[in-house]
């Protein structure tokens, strides 16, 4: 419960045409410890702000500014974890934008160092670690380094795989009603 | 398929809470309205029926709060199955973005194989969706 109630605190943020951070608005008043509550709140508040940047078409602006998220000091609990996956998953997908893939690579590890589980949030982050191993293949061809590319690819393919089978477990936990907070 | 359940829950709340005022008059109802002009003068030989009985205002008191606790519940099961189907639904994009990228990959017999097993499992997860919630959002 708790969780959801930090994910609504961060509400969803539409820049781009990404859904990662889009999470369920949970109304109930579940208490949260300050210092948390402060986190998810400056979270949402930077989201917003890197929204803003995006939509001006200021992808470089908006990297610092989740920069300045992911690198926060922060609390530890489940929904600040959430709330660095996301904000890591989104940094990756702008890196990936800008050509830099491994930095959008590096980004998708330190998101996965945060996302455990069969959740929506590592799901993305493999989705993402997808694009990027696709993007590298595609780099890879182009240059000539077929060796190269070919295993880009493979591994490309493992992690949207892995990607398509976590959110399959979300989805069964989602509508389970086991899966009810 | 939740959603339904908590809507008849919460259906059955209002209901609970309507019977009172449809079996008898409201609380706030005057004690001394007007007769019409015809009608007989009231005969209150007997105590007033929501007096006695299962109608005493002690009883009618403590269903109405057990109504309101179970639409509390009804709403709360509501709220949880809009999340739930909120989650589902931004977690079938995901699923459908990374079937797209995995397919337009596949150039082999077996990468066809492996697209194929996730085109199946991303219209067998949009099924089960679909008959829990409904249409997910743009």
């Amino acid at each position: 419960m708790a969780v959801l109630v930090a994910a609504g605190l961060l509400g969803c943020r539409g820049a781009g045409g990404t859904t990662a951070g889009c999470t369920g608005a949970e109304s109930t008043a579940t208490p949260i410890d300050p210092p948390v509550m402060a986190f998810l709140s400056a979270a949402r508040a930077l989201h917003h702000e890197a929204d803003l940047e995006q939509q001006g078409g200021d992808v470089a602006g908006a990297v610092k500014t989740l920069e300045r998220l992911v690198r926060m000091p922060a609390p530890r609990a489940v929904e600040v974890d959430e709330v660095l996956a996301d904000g890591y998953a989104r940094l990756a997908e702008l890196r990936l934008q800008q050509g830099d893939l491994s930095g959008a690579d590096h980004d998708v590890q330190l998101g996965l160092g945060h996302a455990q589980g069969a959740t929506y949030f590592r799901g993305h982050l493999l989705e993402v670690g997808g694009l990027v191993e696709e993007a590298r293949a595609g780099a890879l061809a182009d240059a000539g380094q077929a060796a190269q590319a070919s295993e880009a690819k493979t591994k490309a393919m493992a992690l949207l795989e892995e990607a398509v089978h976590v959110q399959e477990q979300v989805i069964d936990h989602a509508l389970a009603d086991g899966g009810k907070p | 398929m939740r959603r339904v359940a908590g809507l008849l829950v919460l259906c059955g709340s209002l209901c609970m809470c309507a019977a009172p005022s449809a079996e008898a008059p409201p609380a706030t109802a005057p004690a001394t309205a007007p007769a019409p002009a015809a009608a007989p003068a009231p005969a209150p030989a007997t105590p007033s029926a929501a007096t006695t009985g299962d109608d005493t205002p002690a009883r009618r008191q403590a269903r109405r709060v057990a109504a309101g606790a179970e639409l509390d519940r009804a709403q709360a099961d509501l709220e949880a199955s809009a999340s739930d189907c909120a989650a589902a639904c931004r977690a079938l994009a995901s699923m459908d973005r990374a079937t797209t990228h995995l397919c337009a990959l596949a150039d082999d017999s077996d990468d066809q194989r492996r697209c194929e097993d996730a085109r199946q499992r991303l219209t067998a997860a949009r099924a089960r969706v679909r008959a829990s919630c409904g249409a997910c959002g743009p």
